[in-house]
């Protein structure tokens, strides 16, 4: 299981347009992909609903796995979208 | 299947006249907008459901198949930081479709430099299942659109 843990940087957190990149990005994945809060539960990361449910503010951390084939690039892709301020 | 209800008083537009393209190319997902009318009002719940996330801005409730709708009240409201709007409900509240949940006044928002055109989302819906059921003027509580 590859992860990668990022600080969020945006100031309106992981919502509306970063949090609507980050799931589209996640959903083009041909594998699963989790994203939790800190130290939460994870949640499935090609859910809008979900990942706006988790409610990720500014200076929150956030863990992003997947396992498979491909992980590390899409994980990669996932933490410049959930970092860029 | 769930009838998605108007959240505000206006007109009800596609969400490709919304001007953020976050919403108008879809990335949010399907749904509708509504140019609201240029007055104080309540914006109210779409569906009936838990209210699993409320920003003064914005809110997503979840009805109990599981399926949730965002409404969002006005472009780049977040940066008004609760600021023009007052909150009926609290975060976890269930509520009924119709139901009062924020009270705002887009002339304030416009006034401001901002649009207060409302998007209505249907999250994680599938590409194709929405059909809208209103356009041009609606009443808050009104049939929005039908998500299959």
């Amino acid at each position: 299981m590859a992860e990668r843990q990022v600080t969020v940087e945006a100031e309106v957190g992981l919502h509306a347009r970063p949090a609507a990149t980050f799931v589209q990005t996640a959903t083009k994945a041909p594998l699963d992909v989790t994203v939790a809060k800190g130290g939460g539960q994870p949640v499935n990361a090609k859910s809008i609903l979900a990942v706006l449910s988790l409610d990720v503010r500014q200076g929150d951390t956030v863990v992003i796995k997947a396992e498979g084939e491909g992980a590390d690039e899409i994980l990669d892709q996932l933490a410049l979208i959930a970092s860029a301020p | 299947m769930t009838t998605v209800l108007a959240p505000v008083a206006g007109a009800a537009v596609g969400l490709r006249a919304v001007p953020d393209p976050v919403f108008s190319e879809g990335l949010v997902g399907p749904g509708a907008a509504i140019e609201p009318a240029r007055e104080p009002g309540e914006a109210v719940s779409p569906i009936t459901g838990k209210i699993v996330k409320l920003h003064p801005h914005a809110f997503v409730v979840v009805g109990d198949d599981g399926r949730g709708v965002l409404v969002h009240l006005g472009i780049d409201t977040v940066q008004l930081k609760g600021a023009g709007f007052e909150l009926l409900v609290s975060e976890g509240d269930r509520v009924s479709a119709g139901q009062p949940v924020v009270v705002w006044n887009p002339l304030e928002i416009e006034a401001g430099g901002r649009s207060p055109v409302c998007p209505v989302v249907a999250l994680d819906a599938a590409e194709g299942s929405v059909t809208t059921l209103a356009q041009g003027a609606v009443r808050a509580g009104d049939d929005l659109f039908l998500w299959a």
